[in-house]
């Protein structure tokens, strides 16, 4: 079996997916599933061993969450998720190294994970009517997106003067310092939890600062200015509030920021963003 | 177009009758838009008459070409994928006539913006056109974003626009900028177009 379309029925209770799914030849042959118009409130798990599934839609449900497993089916190119109830997004989904088009519109999504850019094969991204108040800056690494839905998501056009820093914990600097400093070591060195912690470093994105940070960084927001047409509001982390925006020249203080910052260096990110806001 | 000197009560039967009749009614100066608007209520949708105009595409809406109409109109089929929606838009001073042929879709109507639009445009008003129906709006009534909500069913909607036109305005809701965009069409009379 390659296709089954089960779209509006009443699935979703316990039993709604035929036992041992995972175990049968479907697993392997089946590569588009619809799942559309029922009352699944959460994936479920045996869904997911569908390991040869191209195309899932469970479009019109009642899920509350997407679990960081979906990232289990390698072969998925098309993901419809719109019209649930969905808060958050996994940054696991964007394990999907074959994802083309992704559907969350019409959801009660907050925000989107930076990881999201990772996503290198996404043509389609819809995330219209939801929650979110800002789009993460990597946003603009997504080179091949032709479509992006934004309408409907209560997205600030003012500069937000919410700039809360958290300074890092001693955990933190340790950590900063042993990436920064090149200090070499094995796994045999340190615990389990204290080696992955050191690999989520994030790079500081300003070039001329070669830091990292890890959980305590500056957020703020910039907007990116498609030639006074449309301005996105993108939420930029840096390691510090003395680290100054890859895309300023000056350093800033919360006291001097203007209300209409604009991008001079995402120059060729934002023109192609341009092209798919307003086409 | 003015009042009528004649008005027939047409009805189509077919697909190509509704051509047919369409290009009759364009021939004349005159033509009125309640004519053409009850003609395309009156043809019932019948998918095996417009399957072969009717090519969808996975990312957006397409604008499928049925008849240019000897330059006086254009009627094409608009195939629209689960939550697939269009920008708010105006219609280049021309007619335009919307007739859904399957699923449902909805339009929200906007007024214009304000010269130097700065702020959120306002709404007029929304409904949901069901199968066979036939909306009608022109720039004097305002501009329209027309979607397909539903996240099971696809839509196809007929779609007549006289004069015909290939530019238009998009507007953006939240400040009603707004930006010209050249419109293609995905396939013209049952053939793919490439780009």
């Amino acid at each position: 079996l390659h296709t089954l379309l089960a779209k509006n029925n009443r699935l979703g209770g316990p039993g709604s997916l035929p036992k041992g799914l995972g175990q049968s030849p479907l697993a392997r042959s089946l590569r588009v599933l619809n799942l559309s118009g029922n009352r699944f409130a959460e994936v479920p798990p045996a869904l997911l061993r569908l390991r040869g599934l191209r195309s899932l839609s469970l479009g019109g449900n009642r899920l509350h969450g997407i679990p960081p497993d979906i990232q289990e089916l390698r072969s998925l190119e098309f993901l419809y998720l719109g019209g649930n109830f969905i808060t958050a997004i996994p940054p696991e989904l964007a394990k999907l190294p074959s994802l083309r088009y992704l559907v969350l519109c019409d959801n009660k999504i907050q925000s989107i994970p930076p990881q999201l850019a990772q996503l290198h094969s996404l043509r389609s991204l819809s995330l219209h009517n939801n929650l979110l108040t800002y789009l993460p800056r990597e946003i603009l690494n997504l080179v091949h997106l032709e479509e992006l839905s934004l309408r409907g998501n209560p997205l600030v056009v003012r500069f937000v003067r919410d700039l809360t820093y958290n300074p890092p914990s001693l955990q933190e600097l340790a950590g900063r310092t042993v990436k920064t400093r090149n200090v070499p070591y094995a796994p045999s060195d340190l615990p389990e939890n204290l080696v992955r912690y050191l690999s989520l470093a994030s790079n500081c994105p300003n070039p001329k600062c070669g830091g990292v940070y890890f959980d305590s960084c500056v957020r703020q927001i910039k907007f990116v200015d498609f030639c006074g047409k449309y301005r996105l509001p993108l939420m930029h982390y840096l390691c510090s509030p003395e680290c100054s925006s890859p895309y300023s020249s000056a350093s800033q203080s919360s006291t001097s920021q203007s209300e209409s910052d604009s991008e001079d260096e995402a120059g060729v990110a934002a023109h192609r963003m341009q092209k798919v806001l307003l086409g | 177009m003015e009042q009528p000197v004649q008005t027939e009560t047409w009805k189509a039967r077919s697909l190509e009758e509704l051509v047919r009749i369409l290009h009759q009614i364009f021939a004349e100066d005159k033509v009125s838009v309640e004519e053409v608007q009850t003609l395309l209520e009156s043809y019932e949708s019948n998918p095996e008459e417009w399957l072969q105009y009717a090519k969808f595409d996975q990312y957006r809406y397409t604008r499928n070409l049925v008849d240019s109409g000897n330059g006086k109109f254009n009627l094409m089929i608009l195939c629209w994928g689960e939550g697939h929606g269009s920008s708010i838009h105006d219609h280049t001073d021309s007619h335009c006539f919307m007739k859904i042929l399957q699923g449902n879709l909805k339009e929200t109507l906007f007024e214009w913006p304000e010269k130097k639009g700065n702020g959120e445009m306002t709404k007029k008003s929304e409904r949901v056109l069901r199968e066979n129906q036939c909306a009608y709006i022109n720039d004097s009534i305002g501009l329209h974003r027309v979607e397909n909500i539903s996240h099971t069913e696809t839509a196809v909607s007929l779609h007549l626009y006289s004069p015909p036109f290939d530019t238009c305005n998009t507007f953006d809701q939240r400040t009603g900028h707004k930006h010209k965009v050249t419109m293609t069409f995905y396939s013209q009379f049952g053939e793919r177009t490439v780009c």
